[in-house]
């Protein structure tokens, strides 16, 4: 027993110091920089609750808590529709289905900076290729990326299609647990093909859908390489988020302490948008 | 009232044939029962009505409206499933009132029917359930439920009983017959069971490799059947078969090692000496009590089984094992040698190409 009590603290060593170097140790760390002023060059002082009076105040930390909001209201059901949709597409027999789901996965393992280099080329408004065949189709080209009023929708469709991937297979797997006979038995029982997929396949995929949610709100929530290659946060700070907030303090400003702040605060907004969402959705799941 | 017809219907897959140009017609108000094995056509015949696989040849019509190749929503039938397909996520009721909003039916209407099946289902209780939360029985009514309150002109039964323990499936079994003479509705049963085949079936229709083997009534193919694929499959324990020949020495006979029956003078089925099978249901041999008359079938006794009201006496004759279904209390004993009477007007003589030569008219 004893042999076997230490053979297991050995086995679960290199994951447990992995865990404290890589996860305890910054929590720790940014929790502790929530109380210093610090400039990474010098030691860090003791500054109180100055940190958080000033985030209580910062007018640019709240606006880009909105955007990052309003990247997560049109994010958000792009995401679940799209991926929803595809993964439909997807389950049925065609040719070459291997390929095509190899295909939309494809931007998923594609380093989030060369997407984003990739679509301010698609986004670019002389040169661009979105807006060639908008004026293609006679409609007057779009500044996707300059206009204060679309760059965050910009951002968020491109987004969309970089994770898409991803949620398709989560909705894959969950498509793969309708038992056939339910879907014979729909159709028997009537059903058209949206009604088939009204009140059967969506109810059915309810957990996929949930998890889908959280795990696009959290990512959502960490919006930062895009605006930073694409927008800088711009145009007139209406695509700077949180996180891009944070670093600009962290390593433009050289604000340790009130970036870490920022990074506790936007945890704590996660947390409890998600635990709001499981709320709702969870009274769902029990009707 | 409906009728269904199949019209020379042959179902392929590529190159393999699952069924082959079958033809039959179900009457108006009638069970029948499809049965045979796995691989035998009968499940896909059943989707074939209910439209859940394509036709490759053929027609399938209730009354005279060619279904073929109208979609499943189309064709007015309703399907209970082996595994139920009960929709997981609804309640009873809205597991039985689906189908019905979906076809617009106005809302007492739906609440009607609901009320009569859940009424003549015993299914009151258990409304406001999801499917989960009932037992293997329950999603059994809950599934017949949902046929039902569609009215449909017809329904299919796909295994319905297989997933349910012995004593349920015995219990659910005199439901559903019950049920299906109150309504009256024209059905089609598959199961690969013969006893469900025997007490359920107004008439019974036996297939193997996508062919019909005979169509009758449960007792028709009990007595009479055509061939020995059908004589070894309905019968419950099956039909004993005895390789040998035909003996025209004194009077037709049948011939084996160990063995030797008397056919009675007209009836001489078979050339002489040409290779035949005899079968004899085991609750048709009895036991002769030592002492007595001399039987020309004699064994010695390897197994005895005690059923209670029945006991099954396995016993070798020659190469051959007979069973014997007899009620008596004296049993022999394992190894003992006895005698058994294997009577004449019972026997079943089937030819080299299995088809028997002894059927009644």
């Amino acid at each position: 027993m004893r042999a076997e009590a230490r053979s297991g603290t050995l086995l679960s060593a290199p994951y447990v110091l992995f865990l404290l170097a890589f996860a305890a140790y910054p929590v720790a760390f940014a929790l502790a920089l929530v109380l210093m002023h610090w400039d990474l060059v010098t030691t860090p002082s003791f500054a109180g609750l100055d940190n958080v009076k000033l985030l209580a105040t910062d007018t640019r930390f709240w606006q880009a808590v909105g955007n990052t909001f309003v990247f997560l209201g049109l994010h958000l059901p792009l995401q679940i529709v799209t991926a929803l949709a595809l993964a439909v597409a997807l389950n049925r027999p065609m040719m070459f289905r291997a390929f095509w789901r190899a295909a939309f996965f494809l931007p998923v393992v594609i380093s989030g900076a060369v997407v984003a280099i990739l679509w301010n080329a698609l986004y670019a408004t002389d040169v661009g290729l979105i807006n060639a065949l908008l004026v293609k189709a006679g409609i007057a080209p779009v500044p996707w990326l300059t206009d204060p009023r679309v760059a965050m929708a910009a951002i968020a469709v491109m987004v969309t299609w970089k994770n898409v991937g991803f949620y398709v297979i989560i909705y894959l797997a969950g498509l793969q647990y309708i038992p056939r006979s339910c879907q014979e038995a729909i159709e028997l029982d009537g059903a058209t093909a949206w009604q088939r997929f009204r009140h059967l396949t969506l109810p059915l995929l309810l957990p996929q859908t949930i998890l889908v949610l959280t795990l696009s709100t959290i990512n959502g929530f960490q919006l930062f390489i895009e605006p930073y290659v694409m927008t800088g946060g711009g145009p007139l700070r209406r695509t700077f988020s949180v996180v891009l907030y944070m670093y600009t303090n962290a390593f433009s400003y050289q604000k340790m302490g009130y970036a870490a702040t920022i990074g506790v605060a936007l945890a704590m907004i996660i947390g409890t948008v998600v635990a709001i969402q499981r709320k709702v959705v969870g009274t769902a799941e029990a009707l | 009232m409906p009728s269904v017809t199949f019209d020379h219907v042959t179902k392929r897959f590529g190159d393999v044939v699952i069924v082959e140009d079958f033809n039959l017609e179900v009457a108006d108000g009638e069970l029948l029962v499809l049965v045979g094995g796995s691989g035998s056509g009968k499940s896909t015949l059943l989707r074939m009505v209910a439209g859940l696989e394509s036709v490759t040849s053929g027609t399938i019509r209730i009354d005279d409206r060619d279904i073929t190749h109208l979609a499943p929503r189309e064709r007015d039938v309703a399907m209970v499933f082996q595994d139920y397909a009960l929709y997981p996520h609804l309640t009873v009721r809205d597991n039985l009132s689906l189908g019905l909003k979906l076809r617009k039916v106005p809302k007492p209407e739906i609440a009607r029917r609901v009320a009569w099946a859940a009424g003549m289902l015993g299914l009151e209780a258990l409304l406001d359930r999801k499917p989960k939360q009932l037992s293997g029985g329950q999603r059994q009514r809950v599934a017949m439920g949902r046929a039902m309150v569609r009215e449909p002109l017809v329904f299919l039964f796909d295994e319905p009983l297989s997933n349910l323990d012995a004593g349920l499936r015995a219990q659910m079994r005199i439901e559903i017959g019950g049920l299906q003479r109150r309504l009256n509705t024209t059905t089609i049963y598959v199961t690969h069971d013969q006893v469900e085949a025997m007490t359920l079936g107004d008439r019974i229709v036996v297939l193997a490799n996508g062919t019909i083997q005979q169509v009758g009534r449960p007792i028709e193919l009990y007595r009479d059947p055509v061939n020995r694929f059908v004589a070894g499959f309905i019968g419950s324990p099956p039909m004993n078969f005895i390789e040998g020949r035909l003996d025209r020495n004194g009077g037709a006979a049948f011939v084996a090692d160990g063995v030797r029956v008397e056919l009675g003078g007209e009836r001489e089925p078979v050339p002489v000496a040409a290779p035949v099978t005899l079968g004899i249901r085991p609750e048709d041999i009895s036991l002769v009590a030592a002492g007595m008359a001399t039987s020309p079938v004699s064994g010695t006794v390897v197994l005895v089984e005690r059923l209670g009201g029945t006991s099954h006496v396995h016993l070798d004759v020659g190469p051959n094992r007979l069973m014997a279904a007899v009620s008596q209390e004296q049993l022999p004993a394992v190894g003992e040698r006895i005698e058994v009477y294997v009577p004449s007007a019972r026997v079943h003589l089937f030819d080299a190409g299995g088809k028997c030569r002894t059927a009644r008219p």
